[in-house]
């Protein structure tokens, strides 16, 4: 592709704020700032991974990967306002996931780490985590709400508060899965996912693309209810004082 | 013997004050009725009671002991609070009365479950339903029941009776004065039932404001006509 073309390319962005604008849809500010962001960010990072993946050096790469993981747990913090320590849960909970699936796959050697296979690898992992811990949070907040009466019922029968708050903890768990296992389900008939279709394209033979596209289909799912167990298990004890009771939201 | 003592309580929430100098104490298999108009506090006493609200200031003692000294849970399971709206859970009636077993880890007892159905004159077959489907009155007995099989030493009941027709009031004051005689159970209920409450009551707390007006045998109150109203 040459630059011409990406530059043509952006006539689809005009097409989409001409068609905001007639339909007073008020996104086309969004759409051009979002836009020119997209080919700044993805320009300054494509020579910062450059750089990074010349240099190969597991402290540097390691710093990145918690530098992601820092911002993914910002942006999902901002769904759980009212959630007390939104912010720590989403960052220790990403972190969770991403440990634990990353140590596996360097455990079983399906990859090094090296940052040209783990920075990749790892921005798919916190990025999805990041949907599920926003999507948790506002399941919470929303069923910690609805479900108000039956919790505190369950408390004047003396559950205690995780056992009272069991079936919104479950419910919230669920639904911060379901994106990643309906995209597994429907892997190759609905979706064919970046990575794999990137390494198509970069020349890799089909077999060992498909390859590698479980290997992160599976680290996907892992990491996801990993992230979302940590975070709910955590998040759901600040909905209660100390002495078993309900917070006021 | 003592089995609640309320010492100076205060209950102060979000600068309202909901309970002012409470001081009484209620003896082990006592009936109490808490009568008093609208936003008198009588809620407030029971939610202090179970726990759910901590109180700001004085002190309350069950078995002689400070109720903080008690894990939350532990004193729930003791002092069942019925409340106002019954609130039933799940998919159906049988996993609401299956939870009290599963709170106190005990195999359900479905004899114990049927016993108590039969008391309160409704048919087994309600436990296949989904509260949704149950009327007013129907789910204030399950909730009653549900509190019952946790077998607490009181029972705080917060107008169980008022979605009830006259006849199954009367069965669930029965059902009360049974499980008092057999269990020694202590029950201290809410209503604005006067008739009710000279039938089961053994002595009455009339709150007013937050602060307690009368706390006298139940004769002594209703003879002094109407010094309540």
């Amino acid at each position: 592709m040459n630059d011409i073309s990406l530059f043509l390319a952006y006539s689809l962005v005009i097409i989409a704020m001409l068609m905001s604008y007639k339909e007073k849809i008020g996104l086309e500010k969004d759409l051009f700032i979002g836009s020119i962001r997209a080919v700044i960010q993805l320009s300054a990072i494509g020579f910062v991974l450059k750089y990074v993946f010349n240099l190969d050096n597991a402290i540097l790469t390691s710093i990145i990967l918690v530098l992601m993981v820092f911002n993914a747990s910002a942006v999902a913090a901002k769904r759980g306002s009212g959630i007390i320590q939104a912010r720590k849960i989403s960052f220790v909970s990403i972190m969770c996931g991403l440990v634990v699936t990353l140590g596996s796959l360097l455990l079983f050697n399906a990859i090094s780490y090296k940052p040209s296979e783990v920075i990749p690898v790892s921005g798919m992992v916190v990025g999805n985590s990041m949907v599920a811990v926003g999507l948790l949070f506002k399941n919470l907040l929303g069923g910690f709400e609805s479900k108000r009466d039956e919790i505190e019922v369950k408390l004047c029968l003396g559950a205690q508060p995780r056992e009272a708050a069991l079936t919104v903890i479950r419910d919230s768990i669920k639904t911060a899965m379901l994106p990643t296992v309906d995209s597994m389900k429907t892997l190759g008939i609905v979706q064919l996912p970046g990575m794999m279709t990137g390494l198509i394209l970069a020349g890799v033979a089909p077999t060992e693309a498909i390859k590698y596209q479980i290997m992160v289909a599976f680290m996907l799912s892992g990491a996801v209810a990993i992230t979302a167990a940590v975070a709910s298990y955590w998040a759901y004890r600040g909905f209660f004082t100390n002495l078993a009771q309900l917070r006021d939201l | 013997m003592k089995i609640i003592e309320c010492i100076d309580v205060n209950l102060i929430k979000r600068g309202n004050t909901l309970l002012e100098h409470i001081s009484f104490s209620i003896n082990e298999g006592d009936i109490i009725g808490i009568l008093g108009p609208s936003g008198a506090g009588k809620s407030s006493l029971f939610r202090a009671l179970n726990m759910l609200h901590t109180i700001t200031g004085g002190e309350i003692r069950f078995n002689d002991q400070n109720i903080l000294d008690y894990k939350p849970e532990e004193l729930r399971k003791q002092i069942s609070y019925v409340l106002q709206k019954p609130t039933l859970f799940g998919n159906d009636v049988l996993e609401n009365l299956y939870y009290p077993y599963q709170i106190l880890k005990l195999k359900p007892d479905m004899l114990e479950i049927k016993k108590y159905l039969e008391k309160v004159n409704l048919p087994e077959d309600i436990l296949k339903r989904k509260p949704a489907e149950l009327s007013g009155g129907e789910q204030q007995r399950i909730a009653l029941i549900r509190s019952l099989l946790l077998k607490p030493r009181i029972l705080l009941l917060d107008e169980v009776t008022s979605a009830l027709d006259d006849e199954n009031s009367r069965i669930i004051e029965n059902l009360i004065l049974e499980e008092r005689h057999s269990k020694n159970l202590t029950v201290m209920f809410i209503s604005h039932n006067d008739a009710q409450a000279k039938r089961l009551a053994k002595k009455i707390l009339y709150l007013k404001k937050g602060k307690v007006e009368f706390f006298c045998t139940v004769d002594e109150f209703f003879e002094a006509g109407d010094r309540h109203e």
